[in-house]
């Protein structure tokens, strides 16, 4: 009891450990040890109990549970609302300026003509040259004037990768193209409602033919499609008697009737009637709605191993030159000594051992001239193959077209995945003999193909 | 045993310190902890490290170390025709969910430079202009000129070779450089688009300088170098740069001369869009601008010196524009003669006073002026549309990028007959019906087959 009264103030003002010193001063020279010593040690627990809490207190106090609640953050909150508003406005299809129209699909029984027929496009064509000799059908060293058209949808991609993987390969194209004289158009535009997809490339060939009377051959590129040799040349003397250049086995198209024997990815058309002729015939089976299922269901009957969906312009194609052989064929040079289009899958892994063996300019297997990413559609959300397997190597085949680019100046990538280069050769104070030896431009000039060297 | 040594008193007074002792460590312990968690103890870290740290370390699987992108991915509808994802053993077959870090690999080492030299773009050359002139004597199927008064231009421009942060940003890269094709292609210029760093010490703003001087010596045959910074548009497609007014110069920048040379003004000059003519001048100015540029103190020290020097130049490190302004006005009389600082015409348009003019200019004007009635360039300056953040709203800038862009893409396809529905449209709708007759028909403003870009009769 006695020790109850004396220690009863200092468990009362015990919440500060200096008053326990104090109150032990006070009581320190009576008391038996053991009740010290009990007191002692209750006292010490009182405090380590006491210091935890504090500290606990503390801690939650400044790292707490709520951790955006500091003002920088809640900005930046703001920020990410704001701009993804932004951002799915922007991708989306819908146009508060366009009122709406009532648009609708062609019935089966409309025919779709791609514009007034034209049947004199030769003869016209041929005295509209000789009226403007400043705009002749040729370019230097007589090669024939050659206009690459490509394409992409002008809204956003799905996804921000296929934009950019569309930067890469229009940069692509540009490079290739500086080095052979070749103009490129890229359409941004749905110029016909009801050719749209796949399409869409015949009415803007027709149109970029009939406005350009200058241009010789129309070469059609698809957006994924990749130049991989930057030496090869196409050899357009060895297409005097043809008017359609297209990649394609023969066997399979004969014989097999397949879908996939010629491939649209990228092709030549001469610009002339036939052409017209061929477009105004292809045509119809591509307007959206009822005409194209129609269609996707008759050439999925006649191919082989075509799958049911709508008509594609390539099927669609494969179809017509089969069954109205006699009337194209002659002019339709299918192409299959070098890669006008080379499907990725076999090519990619390959280009590290070409590069050991071979070097640029054969354009077949040796060199693939075009690597041809089908199936990997970077622009949408889905792909028919995994994702990584064909990012990685449309990085690597672009890395591996940039090192022939950028050779001439002396760089290359550290590696076929590095957006990062090396320097290969040092600065000079004579740049121009590098120039004689590595610009690709001027080998093809004088004749000697690279090959020779 | 001690209190026989000391005697009980001393005892007391030893444990009592013992026990003072004890109670300050204890406070100081709880001060460092209240401060370190209120004001942070720098080095030896804060509690939100602490914890961020433990976090990192439970959840390793998840990628913490990614640097925080303020703006994320939106996740967009799966399209109806494939809305069943196939996702296979060797990955998914979903672009939404992918990462492109995976595949981007950082291989190699950075190119060390001795510090103790300074810094140069290369050995020093000193006969460009003779070596040059012997070059094209011996290639005649490469002239510098491919007309009577028209140098071979070559338009430079470039963006980084990794995506963009901005989800919209490669798209808008993609936009701007089809419009400098479309540009490039009626002019018959060159287009190079670069995405290689030359120089990982002059890197940013300064990246141009090593890639202007290694084309400038590798294209000989090039008369003029254009370059273009990507957020710049053409916006008028006729027109056609006055070549024969810039005979005698070397350098054409927009700007104007009381700006430059009395006000010594930051903005007095911009180098977002520029001609440069392939000579010996040309590589020694770039010589002379290039010791600025250097990463890091060099850059950082600059930086100071023009804020200094310059009028109204906010403090941030040294930037190529800044650096051409003070080495034109302190050697103006070196440099002066050969530059020419345009303002008769918009070869860079800032984009501010321009964009909200675009309809105003269709009723009242007509392409092929290139000035303040209807501009070359609309440069979107300050908007960083691939970067995170800009000096503007990102909604203003986007949207104002998309009507410049429409603005000189309607006059590409008026060439076609059509043109977009509005200048906010992606749309586009027929303006001239199709015909019979196609080579009868003109293009309102004659870009179809315009005098600049008619072939000589020998010419490449």
């Amino acid at each position: 009891m006695g020790l109850d009264s004396n220690f009863s103030p200092q468990k009362r003002t015990s919440s500060l450990p200096t008053t326990v010193a104090k109150g032990r001063h006070s009581s320190g020279r009576g008391g038996p040890p053991r009740g010290r010593q009990i007191q002692k040690t209750f006292n010490n627990i009182k405090i380590t109990i006491l210091c935890g809490f504090v500290t606990i207190l503390v801690l939650r106090g400044t790292i707490g549970v709520n951790l955006s609640s500091s003002e920088s953050d809640a900005v930046n909150q703001n920020l990410i609302e704001e701009t993804n508003r932004i951002l799915a406005e922007i991708r989306s299809d819908s146009d508060p300026t366009d009122p709406a129209q009532p648009e609708r699909d062609l019935f089966l029984n409309e025919t779709y003509a791609l514009g007034p027929r034209i049947s004199s496009w030769d003869s016209d064509r041929k005295i509209w040259l000789e009226n403007n000799p400043e705009f002749p059908n040729f370019v230097s060293r007589n090669r024939p004037r050659v206009l690459l058209l490509s394409g992409s949808p002008p809204n956003p991609c799905d996804n921000a990768i296929g934009d950019h993987y569309l930067l890469k390969a229009i940069k692509n194209k540009i490079d290739y193209c500086r080095l052979h004289g070749i103009e490129i158009v890229y359409n941004m535009a749905h110029l016909d409602r009801e050719l749209a997809g796949y399409w869409a490339k015949l009415p803007m060939i027709r149109r970029l033919m009939l406005s350009h009377p200058e241009v010789e051959w129309i070469w059609w590129m698809d957006s994924d499609a990749l130049f991989t040799d930057m030496v090869f040349e196409i050899p357009f003397e060895k297409y005097k008697e043809y008017n359609m250049v297209i990649h394609g086995y023969p066997d399979l198209f004969y014989d097999q009737k397949s879908w996939i024997a010629l491939n649209t990815g990228s092709f030549l058309l001469r610009n002339c009637q036939w052409t017209l002729d061929l477009l105004d015939t292809w045509a119809p089976m591509g307007p959206k709605g009822p005409i194209r299922e129609e269609a996707g269901k008759v050439v999925t009957k006649f191919l082989n191993g075509r799958p049911d969906f709508e008509a594609d312009d390539q099927s669609a194609l494969i179809y017509l030159l089969l069954t109205q052989k006699e009337k194209w064929m002659d002019k339709v040079h299918i192409e299959n000594s070098y890669y006008l289009h080379g499907f990725w899958t076999g090519l990619v892994d390959t280009y590290e051992d070409l590069m050991a063996k071979y070097q640029p300019g054969y354009g077949d297997q040796r060199w693939p001239f075009v690597t041809h990413f089908v199936g990997c559609k970077p622009c949408g959300s889905y792909a028919d193959y995994p994702v990584e397997r064909c990012l990685r190597s449309m990085e690597r085949a672009f890395n591996f077209a940039d090192n022939q680019v950028l050779n001439l100046y002396g760089f290359g990538h550290r590696g076929l995945l590095s957006p990062k280069i090396k320097r290969k050769r040092n600065e000079t104070v004579s740049p121009l003999e590098y120039v004689d030896k590595f610009d690709i431009r001027r080998s093809s000039s004088d004749g000697t193909s690279r090959l020779s060297r | 045993m001690l209190e026989r040594f000391m005697g009980p008193r001393r005892m007391y007074q030893i444990r009592r310190l013992v026990r003072h002792g004890k109670l300050t460590a204890l406070c100081l312990v709880m001060t460092i902890v209240v401060l370190r968690g209120t004001i942070g103890a720098g080095k030896f870290g804060t509690p939100e490290q602490d914890f961020d740290n433990l976090r990192v370390h439970f959840y390793a699987s998840r990628n913490h170390h990614r640097p925080n992108r303020v703006l994320e991915e939106v996740r967009s509808e799966s399209s109806s025709e494939e809305s069943v994802a196939l996702t296979s053993e060797a990955g998914s077959n979903s672009y939404g969910t992918f990462d492109i870090s995976k595949i981007l690999v950082d291989e190699g080492e950075e190119e060390k430079r001795d510090p103790s030299k300074p810094y140069t773009l290369g050995p020093k050359i000193s006969e460009w202009d003779e070596q040059r002139a012997g070059w094209l004597r011996k290639n005649p199927d490469f002239p510098s000129f491919i007309g009577p008064n028209k140098p071979r231009v070559l338009l430079v421009t470039g963006s980084s070779p990794k995506p963009c942060e901005n989800p919209v940003g490669d798209h808008y890269l993609l936009k701007a450089i089809k419009n400098k094709i479309d540009y490039c292609r009626l002019h018959g210029i060159e287009v190079f688009y670069n995405m290689a760093l030359l120089d990982a010490e002059m890197a940013g703003f300064w990246a141009k300088l090593p890639l202007i001087r290694k084309l400038l010596l590798s294209h000989p045959e090039v008369e003029f170098l254009w370059w273009m910074d990507s957020d710049a548009m053409f916006t008028d497609m006729a027109f056609e740069l006055p070549w024969e007014r810039y005979k005698d110069v070397n350098l054409v920048m927009h700007g104007w001369n009381e700006m430059v040379y009395n006000q010594k003004n930051w903005i007095g000059l911009n180098t977002g869009s520029f001609l440069l003519r392939n000579t010996q001048w040309a590589l020694d100015l770039l010589d002379t601008l290039a010791p600025m540029g250097p990463k890091g103190k060099i850059r950082e020290e600059a930086g100071k010196l023009l804020t200094r020097e310059l009028k109204d130049r906010p403090v941030f490190e040294a930037d190529d524009q800044s650096a051409m302004v003070y080495i034109l006005a302190t050697q103006r009389d070196k440099w002066g003669d050969k530059v020419y600082l345009e303002s008769e015409y918009y070869l860079h348009g800032y984009w501010g006073i321009l964009v909200d003019r675009y309809e105003e200019m269709i009723e009242n004007y007509h392409p092929g002026l290139g000035d303040h009635r209807w501009p070359l360039v609309t440069h979107f300056v300050g908007c960083k549309p691939c970067g995170k953040f800009g000096d503007y709203p990102v909604e203003r800038c986007l949207k104002q990028m998309d009507r410049a862009f429409n603005f000189g893409d309607n006059q590409i396809l008026q060439m076609y007959g059509f043109s977009h529905k509005s200048l906010a449209s992606r749309k586009v709708k027929r303006v001239r019906n199709e015909t019979g007759n196609p080579l009868e028909v003109k293009d309102e403003l004659g870009l179809l087959h315009p005098a600049f870009k008619a072939a000589r009769a020998s010419s490449s």
